[in-house]
């Protein structure tokens, strides 16, 4: 058991978590707006592809986050204009956007790098790691926490802002209001179309962020699919925290952590496919014990408002 | 008069969307260099250029078709089953154990190993309808989900209790089915079998189901107004678990199919990589979850892929230039939906069901 649960697995398991993190608030958001956002998956896709082909084009980690951000921009603006404008069901659109992140990403690839599956370059430099003073002289703590990739402790900064400015600000009130009931938001003069459009926007720049650090900061490559479901498990994620960024930090430390284990468990004689199964089975047994009551009616209600 | 112009109508809305992804398409081809002529000439070869291709386009179809009416049939009630890849692969895994392990003459162990296929692959479709309607966890996520487990359990069963020791160790597969259990080939030489005439009768008698049937008109009328569908009586939660079921049957008779009727054993990632069940899903979305119109589009989608396939052996373009346009056509449904939607909330909302 101290072999299993020594301090790189919880290092692990920060890596881990930022993306699902980062990908589940940005679910959260548009959950608290009303949208369902299918779409998460492919715009992890999105964002982990152009964050590897911003390092490729400039070579510069900054350029590469701008780039990953920007695109996958433009791709949940596709989400918005469909969901919101054109009004046609948010699940139809995400699973659309996940058929359209595939594509795009797999043509890309063969046509920007000529290559098939993956992309790989040992030249390549991934997310600079920080060590922050003080923390990183703490015996054990300091080993977790520092030496971290810069986007995991912007994850875990997102949580905090994303948290005060939802329960705090009065633009985070009218935001929820949008999501809460749109007609009463709409008579108190709030337009409630730009505050869809606004969540859908910030969960674009969040999933960017989760690629990147998917494609820069765990490994420095991409492959084909490389989310491999981590886009629905945040979805997971975001139900399980009830759309509130502390929860939704708390469900997806727990996804985060069954990955990391299921990679430990493989150097234990496990066949792999029965490690790389945890996480999913973890997830679902998860909705059971934590249903959302609620759930049901959010749902509800983004269909209602979606048409 | 009426029920011609309604099939004209799912008929010609995917034609639409066809030809915007194919002009999508010409502009991805122009990025990579290619000329648009020659390369939509090729594509056009490689899936219909000769019988022989024609035929592998058929072939190619076959799975696809089954996946879309299993999907169209769980979308018709208003069920998002995402979960066709998972339950194909296990069907496929039991078919072809079925057909290795179970003694008696070939047409009984055929006979057996499709409907093992069926009912595993319905078994773990409707474990997720029953997860629904009994804890209320959204069917959506947990077929997805699923799908992964799935791929995992198959992987692993075929990489140690069931590999096939005999030949190539390399590969993570069973041992080849017997010649007596193999689908018949149409035509000789040829890769379409005779999984492709079920798909077609399967087809015929789904849409003849649906429109026609008590059972039917409960599934279309919970997909169109669940609150009206309760009111007259139904039970969602019975309606769920039954056509997951025969959903997920729909796949497992894919899987089973293809192991009987192409691959001859299961191949660990073969059916996955091929894409056969999100194609499905893919089909079922352009046709609107209509049965018939489902085939069509699945043949199209098919086409789009063994085209794509004979495109890049005679050109410089790649195939993924078939993922372009199938995803473009699937952007393009959805807001198709919502147009037509916006349509029927014109009229007044006089037809409920999605036709």
């Amino acid at each position: 058991m101290g072999q299993l649960l020594d301090v790189s697995l919880f290092a692990a398991t920060l890596r881990m978590v930022a993306p699902i993190l980062l990908a589940a608030l940005g679910g959260a958001i548009c959950a608290r707006v009303g949208l369902f956002n299918v779409g998460l998956e492919g715009l992890i896709l999105v964002g982990a592809f152009s964050a590897i082909l911003g390092n490729y084009l400039t070579g510069s980690i900054a350029v590469a986050i701008l780039f990953s951000i920007v695109i996958t921009l433009v791709f949940s603006l596709l989400f918005a204009y469909m969901s919101i404008n054109l009004q046609a069901n948010v699940i139809v659109v995400g699973i659309a956007l996940n058929f359209l992140a595939i594509g795009l990403t797999t043509f890309s690839l063969r046509a920007i790098f000529d290559v098939k599956g993956a992309y790989y370059d040992k030249d390549m430099k991934g997310l600079p790691k920080l060590d922050i003073p003080l923390i990183e002289d703490i015996p054990w703590l300091g080993d977790v926490i520092s030496g971290q990739s810069i986007l995991v402790y912007a994850a875990i900064l997102i949580v905090i802002v994303l948290q005060i400015f939802l329960y705090k600000t009065v633009s985070g009130f009218r935001l929820l209001a949008a999501g809460e009931n749109p007609v009463a938001a709409r008579s108190l003069g709030l337009h409630v179309k730009s505050i869809q459009y606004a969540a859908v926007l910030i969960c674009g720049a969040l999933c960017g962020l989760a690629g990147a650090q998917l494609s820069l900061g765990n490994v420095i490559m991409f492959t084909e699919g490389m989310t491999n479901g981590r886009g629905f498990i945040a979805l997971v994620a975001t139900m399980l925290g009830q759309s509130n960024p502390i929860g939704v930090a708390g469900a997806s430390l727990l996804f985060g952590f069954m990955e990391a284990i299921s990679y430990r468990l493989q150097n234990f004689s496990i066949p792999s496919h029965f490690t790389s199964m945890l996480p999913f089975i973890v997830t679902i047994v998860a909705m059971i014990f934590f249903r959302n009551s609620g759930y049901k009616d959010e749902a509800k209600k983004s269909s209602g408002s979606s048409r | 008069m009426d029920r011609l112009t309604d099939t004209l109508k799912a008929l010609i809305q995917p034609l639409l969307a066809i030809v915007v992804g194919l002009i999508i398409g010409a502009i991805a081809i122009l990025i990579v260099g290619g000329d648009i002529v020659e390369t939509y000439t090729e594509l056009w070869r490689g899936a219909f250029g000769s019988f022989y291709f024609t035929m592998n386009t058929f072939a190619r179809a076959t799975p696809i078709i089954l996946v879309g009416l299993g999907v169209a049939l769980a979308f018709r009630a208003g069920f998002f089953n995402m979960g066709s890849e998972g339950q194909m692969v296990l069907g496929a895994l039991s078919a072809a154990l079925t057909a290795l392990y179970i003694p008696g003459p070939g047409f009984v162990k055929m006979i057996a190993a499709i409907l093992a296929g069926m009912i595993a692959a319905g078994l773990w479709s409707a474990l997720a309808g029953w997860l629904d309607s009994r804890f209320g966890m959204n069917l959506l996520i947990t077929t997805l989900l699923l799908n992964y487990i799935a791929t995992l359990f198959t992987g692993y069963m075929v990489t140690y209790p069931f590999k096939d020791r005999t030949g190539s160790a390399l590969q993570a597969q069973t041992e080849m089915i017997d010649s007596s259990v193999m689908f018949t080939k149409l035509f000789k030489g040829m890769t379409v079998h005779s999984g492709f005439i079920i798909a077609i009768v399967l087809t015929i008698l789904l849409h003849l189901y649906i429109k026609y049937t008590s059972k039917g008109y409960e599934i279309r009328m919970m997909g169109g107004n669940p609150l009206f569908a309760s009111y007259g009586g139904v039970n969602r939660g019975k309606l769920m678990v039954l056509s997951m079921f025969a959903s997920g049957a729909f796949a497992g008779l894919a899987g089973a199919s293809e192991v009987l009727g192409t691959s001859y054993r299961f191949l660990d990632g073969s059916l996955v990589s091929a894409n056969f069940a999100w194609s499905g899903i893919m089909a079922t979305l352009l046709a609107n979850s209509h049965p018939i119109g489902t085939a069509v589009t699945s043949v199209l989608l098919a086409a789009l892929q063994t085209g794509g396939m004979g495109m890049e052996r005679n050109t410089d373009v790649p195939s993924e230039i078939s993922s372009i346009i199938q995803a473009v056509l699937i952007l393009f449904i959805s807001a198709r939906i919502t147009i037509s939607f916006i349509k029927r909330k014109k009229a007044g909302a006089k037809d409920g069901s999605a036709t």
